[in-house]
């Protein structure tokens, strides 16, 4: 059995003490970071895996009753962080990742002194008194999608990436990797991002939190990231200048910056 | 168009046989090409500086900022994708796409480039395959099922099978072990000859339990099984069929003349049982006062075990029946048998890769059993 590092596809670089963790969301693997973690690799020792079924992850250890909450996923990132010996290090969380940060600051203390949620949401599905975005019936039929087109989202997921002109630093060996999902684990992990509900959990965080909220994020909009930094004790907020759901990627000078003045 | 003109660019954007639409680096519709308005029935002033992903039913919302917007951005570009899109009526448009980025000198994105063609076709294709894998999955697990059921049946079968034959088999060894006894003891020729038909009855009854186990098997589990020796000596095990049938049959003259002198790889306890088969049929159907004949040789590569009888032809038709199953000829209705001998016998053969073949004249019957030796 191959060990957590190799199961997560984790990296690590820089030979700081102090450890910043990025965990990417649903949809892409770690490459979401390239262009925001090397700008850390001076100060801190930086950390980034792709979840278990994204990217270059060992698909043979996806199992589907233990990734069927992200439960299962902070599991993993509470081992990969025993491996390497995490203390006080910064969590860096972007979409679906942010709640599994949250699992993973409670279920080991100390292992995280500080938490950055990029685009969080604790909750997707709309609630008595809580706007998360979307209806039960909207995600539903996300779900159905997804159930009903993963041959459409295989072909999605296998784009023909040949050389790449513009971008010769993402280089050769993203080819065949760059946010590559089996589509059956993509359908389970959409599943459990967007059914999940941790409003409760993030009482729980007593660590310093950085809320990154981005403008006109259709995924986490505004309301859902104020909810999260209202619900997390020592929680600060800073809403970019950025569109859409992907920071780390449209703005990444804007999420290091931001980053900077909190870590 | 002329050439001094040059290209209509204009209308080779606005009625371009594809959707065309650019988007501001923050997401927003600068353009949108005729084509799409017409194949939307949104008005251009109605989709213009609105957000792109506001065009997109939920699910399509939902790829576009988590897959096609961060592949766009890393790559520049992401050809063929799925997109659903909306109508003017709310209605999903469902589309392919190829999207490009357009950047500054810096890499820093200036606007994003979108050709889209109607999918529809394309995607009831694409559901009817998913429909099918679907389908044959499903029915790839009921077989599995169907196949388990099975298994488990026949598992409860052979070890039916293997009770009752047990069972059947217990009482008759008690019977001919008592008649045995009795035999020492009574005085009269009459009591001698009531014991001698108690122990053929015996006999005959212990080969029809054999065979009708056997044909359960064959016909409803794991078939005739064997077990093969070539080492063993055959002859011996054919010399008790034949004391055995002689014993059973007083008054009866068997001749038996075997020439094995090559070893035969075959299952012994089963080439008894043909035998027995074929010489209580022979012995059952042959004339009374004729002698019966066996003869078994290894020969030109090949084990040949034949019994023949003198006794009324049998017809034609009947011949190519013999070895079916229940197969009864005419006969005396107190030997009548169940009628499984001769397919029994035939299975055995076939289970050695070989035949059993009968030739019937006025002058003899004669069943051969043929089998390679190699």
């Amino acid at each position: 059995m191959p060990g957590v590092m190799e199961r997560n596809n984790a990296h690590v670089r820089g030979p700081s003490k102090r450890a910043m963790m990025f965990a990417h969301g649903f949809g892409c693997d770690q490459n979401m970071w390239r262009f925001v973690a090397p700008a850390f690799e001076k100060d801190f020792k930086t950390v980034v895996f792709d979840h278990v079924g994204a990217g270059g992850s060992d698909l043979a250890a996806y199992d589907g009753a233990k990734y069927a909450s992200l439960s299962g996923y902070a599991n993993d990132v509470v081992e990969i962080g025993t491996e390497l010996g995490l203390k006080d290090a910064v969590f860096v969380g972007h979409s679906v990742s942010s709640m599994i940060g949250v699992l993973a600051a409670r279920k080991a203390p100390g292992m995280f002194g500080k938490l950055v949620l990029i685009g969080p949401s604790a909750r997707y599905i709309d609630d008595e008194g809580y706007v998360g975005g979307f209806s039960a019936k909207q995600v539903e039929e996300l779900l159905q999608f997804l159930e009903s087109n993963h041959m459409g989202w295989s072909t999605q997921m296998a784009p023909i990436i040949m050389g790449n002109p513009d971008r010769p630093e993402l280089g050769q060996e993203l080819t065949n990797s760059f946010c590559r999902t089996d589509p059956e684990i993509a359908k389970a992990f959409a599943r459990v991002t967007f059914t999940s509900d941790n409003r409760k959990d993030l009482a729980g965080v007593t660590i310093p939190t950085l809320v990154l909220q981005c403008s006109e994020d259709i995924i986490a909009s505004q309301e859902v990231g104020e909810f999260v930094n209202r619900n997390i004790l020592n929680s600060q907020m800073i809403v970019l200048k950025a569109t859409g759901h992907c920071p780390n990627l449209s703005a990444p000078e804007e999420v290091i910056a931001a980053m900077r003045t909190f870590v | 168009m002329s050439s001094t003109s040059g290209p209509d660019f204009h209308d080779m954007i606005e009625n371009a046989p594809c959707g065309y639409i650019t988007l501001h680096a923050n997401g927003r519709i600068e353009h949108v090409n005729l084509t799409f308005l017409t194949w939307s029935g949104h008005a251009a002033d109605q989709m213009v500086g609105k957000r792109f992903s506001d065009f997109l039913t939920i699910p399509g919302r939902i790829y576009y900022e988590t897959h096609i917007a961060p592949l766009l951005r890393m790559q520049g570009f992401f050809n063929e994708f799925a997109i659903d899109m909306l109508n003017a009526g709310g209605e999903p448009l469902q589309m392919i796409a190829n999207a490009s980025e357009r950047r500054d000198p810096d890499g820093k994105p200036l606007l994003v480039r979108l050709a889209l063609i109607k999918a529809t076709d394309r995607r009831r294709y694409e559901q009817e395959l998913l429909a099918a894998r679907e389908l044959s999955i499903a029915a790839e697990k009921a077989t599995q099922e169907v196949l388990r059921l099975e298994q488990e049946t026949s598992d409860l079968r052979e070890q039916f099978i293997a009770v009752l034959g047990h069972d059947l088999r217990n009482p008759l060894a008690s019977i001919s072990a008592g008649a045995r006894i009795l035999d020492r003891t009574v005085q009269s020729e009459k009591e001698h000859q009531v014991i001698a038909m108690m122990q053929t009855t015996v006999m005959r009854m212990a080969s029809m339990i054999d065979n009708v186990l056997d044909f359960a098997r064959g016909r409803l589990g794991g078939g005739i099984t064997l077990e093969c020796e070539a080492g063993k000596p055959l002859e011996p095990a054919l010399t008790q069929v034949v004391d055995e049938l002689r014993l059973a049959w007083p008054g009866r003259v068997i001749e038996a003349d075997f020439a094995i002198d090559q070893p035969v790889n075959c299952d012994r306890v089963r080439i008894g049982q043909l035998l027995s088969n074929l010489l209580g049929n022979a012995l059952t159907h042959g004339a009374f006062d004729e002698p019966v004949v066996v003869h078994a040789e290894t020969r030109d590569g090949s084990f040949e075990l034949w019994v023949a009888n003198v006794g009324e032809p049998i017809p034609p038709a009947a011949i190519k029946k013999l070895f079916e199953p229940f197969f009864r000829g005419k006969t005396r209705v107190n030997t009548q048998g169940l009628g499984l001998g001769l397919y029994i016998a035939s299975q055995i053969a076939r289970a050695h890769g070989g035949t059993l073949t009968a030739i019937s004249t006025p002058a003899e019957t004669r069943f051969t059993f043929s089998m390679p030796l190699g």
